[in-house]
């Protein structure tokens, strides 16, 4: 996989058998579709929450600079958080986009919302903090 | 089945032969408009066809399989799937084993290529090791290797080959056409100054052929392409004798909503499943490579035993009308009976097993080098990476690779 930032190959790191693509240069990080769905499987959740995030993606408007590693398509920014942190997630649901630092910023702050169909992004989000940070995040 | 393998092959060759006819009335009208000689034409609708069948006899292999960015494995680097080709080579009757070949994809599907029996290659995608257990796996690949078994992958270049020959020259001539009457077509009138009338029906005659020709022969590809499939899927059926494996495969095929990257016109007729999937709208029969996916699940549902009669009553159950099985092959294989899903000695890898199976398979043939950590990740660095020490992005250890 190529780094959408600095264009060079990334390394592919497996943790709890789930496998992430990871830039040494600029420490983004690629989440790529098929690896999202055995997350979620794994999780029990199915492939339910998928559907939220692709339809996120659609739903905004506004480019981003990020062109999707798999597609090579514009990837649609979206605002996860509050304070929001913009997350790239490709438009034809390839997988998702952290710049460096993002998902750090994202786990310090990130308070999952009301609504149901957050638990998708919740599993993530605590999967990458427990991938990254070492430290097992509160899901609850 | 040697009935049945006869049975197509006469079939076969009528349809080639249609095909093979329809062009060389092409070369006839094509011959007759620009060089004023039919045999001309003929000869060289012919000669563009030799080329094309010997190029595609000697190397269509090789070139379908780069087209489709399929690289070439060994046993060692998949044990599991090269068990099953090995397995289903056995119940086929097969006398060699096929070459085996991974296309990097994460959309499920496969298809078998070659000359005959004897030189031939499948084809699967990583999606399709990453979704298949071993009974859904089985099923399809033995619906592949009956397309061997059956020399439907030479058969279905030829008439592929011929299609491509026919769409070429009809294309060309009918833009010749085009842009020669546009420039006034002096050519014409210098040559015959008083048969006006004669040119004009030729000319008709000529377009409307040269485009319904690119349809016809379509049509007829398809008329073979889509039998073969249902022939592959009794065949399958009788050498799992477990149909269910082939249907629940296909039905999570059909559930994908991965699309093939690297597929065209041409090759879309050698998957199991036709890769040109429009959401939200059913191929139309006559144009479809592929019967409706839906209709093969319900077929091999409907089976009550694993041989081709049984395939036959439950084809003639769901679709009503003539069978699919040539009479010769129903008596022949005699009763087989159904088995139950296969229980294996060793657990059956999961989903998450399968695709960490599956990418670790195209990490080692891409030259990727792994390193484990104490913290628990794995680290796979492209061979792109020279540096020799990595730092772990998980708990920041420098690791020697």
């Amino acid at each position: 996989m190529i780094c959408p930032v600095c264009n060079q190959d990334m390394i592919v790191m497996e943790y709890r058998q789930i496998e992430l693509d990871y830039c040494i240069k600029c420490s983004g990080i690629w989440f790529d579709k098929g690896e999202l769905e055995l997350l979620l499987k794994t999780a029990n959740l199915g492939t339910t929450g998928l559907p939220t995030l692709d339809g996120a993606a659609k739903e905004t408007r506004s480019h981003g600079r990020r062109k999707c590693p798999i597609c090579a398509k514009k990837m649609a920014e979206v605002p996860l958080g509050e304070p929001a942190i913009n997350i790239d997630i490709c438009r034809r649901g390839d997988g998702i986009w952290f710049d460096g630092g993002e998902l750090q910023l994202l786990l310090k702050q990130f308070v999952p919302g009301p609504k149901a169909n957050q638990e998708a992004i919740q599993q993530i989000t605590a999967f990458l903090g427990e991938t990254f940070t070492g430290e097992k995040q509160d899901s609850a | 089945m040697w009935e049945q393998i006869r049975s197509n092959k006469i079939r076969s060759a009528l349809l080639i032969t249609g095909m093979g006819v329809l062009l060389l009335v092409l070369g006839y009208v094509i011959g007759l408009y620009f060089f004023e000689s039919a045999i001309g034409g003929m000869i060289i609708a012919l000669i563009i066809w030799g080329i094309m069948y010997l190029l595609a006899y000697f190397q269509g292999e090789s070139i379908l399989l780069a087209v489709s960015g399929a690289k070439k494995i060994t046993r060692d680097d998949n044990p599991r799937l090269y068990n099953i080709i090995e397995e289903m080579k056995i119940a086929s009757g097969l006398e060699k084993m096929p070459d085996i070949y991974i296309v990097d994809d994460p959309a499920p599907n496969a298809f078998a290529t070659g000359r005959s029996p004897s030189r031939a290659s499948v084809a699967v995608t990583s999606g399709l090791l990453q979704r298949l257990n071993r009974d859904e796996l089985e099923g399809v690949i033995g619906h592949e290797v009956s397309h061997i078994k059956n020399r439907d992958v030479l058969l279905m270049s030829l008439a592929g080959i011929i299609l491509g020959t026919i769409v070429i020259l009809s294309w060309y001539a009918t833009r010749v056409m085009f842009f020669s009457s546009m420039s006034g077509g002096s050519r014409r009138d210098s040559k015959s100054g008083g048969g006006g009338g004669g040119q004009i029906i030729i000319l008709v005659v000529g377009i409307v052929l040269m485009i319904l020709a690119p349809i016809a022969a379509q049509l007829l590809y398809f008329a073979i392409s889509r039998k073969r499939e249902y022939l592959a899927d009794a065949s399958s059926a009788l050498y799992t004798r477990y149909p269910e494996g082939l249907a629940s495969a296909l039905e999570k095929i059909a559930a994908s909503t991965d699309q093939l990257k690297k597929v065209n016109q041409a090759t879309a007729p050698m998957y199991t499943v036709n890769p040109f999937r429009e959401k939200g709208r059913a191929a139309s029969d006559l144009t479809s490579t592929h019967p409706p996916i839906s209709q093969r699940i319900r077929i091999l549902r409907a089976m009550s035993g694993a041989s081709p009669a049984d395939y036959e009553e439950a084809y003639r159950k769901v679709k009503g009308g003539s069978g699919i099985v040539p009479a010769s092959a129903l008596t022949g294989a005699g009763a087989v009976v159904l088995r139950s899903a296969s229980a294996e000695k060793q657990p059956e890898p999961d989903d998450v097993e399968r695709t960490r199976e599956t990418s670790n398979m195209l990490w080692r043939m891409g030259k990727y080098r792994t390193v484990d950590c104490k913290c628990g990740a794995k680290i796979k660095v492209p061979p792109s990476i020279k540096e020799s020490a990595i730092k772990c992005p998980r708990c920041g250890r420098i690791l020697d690779i």
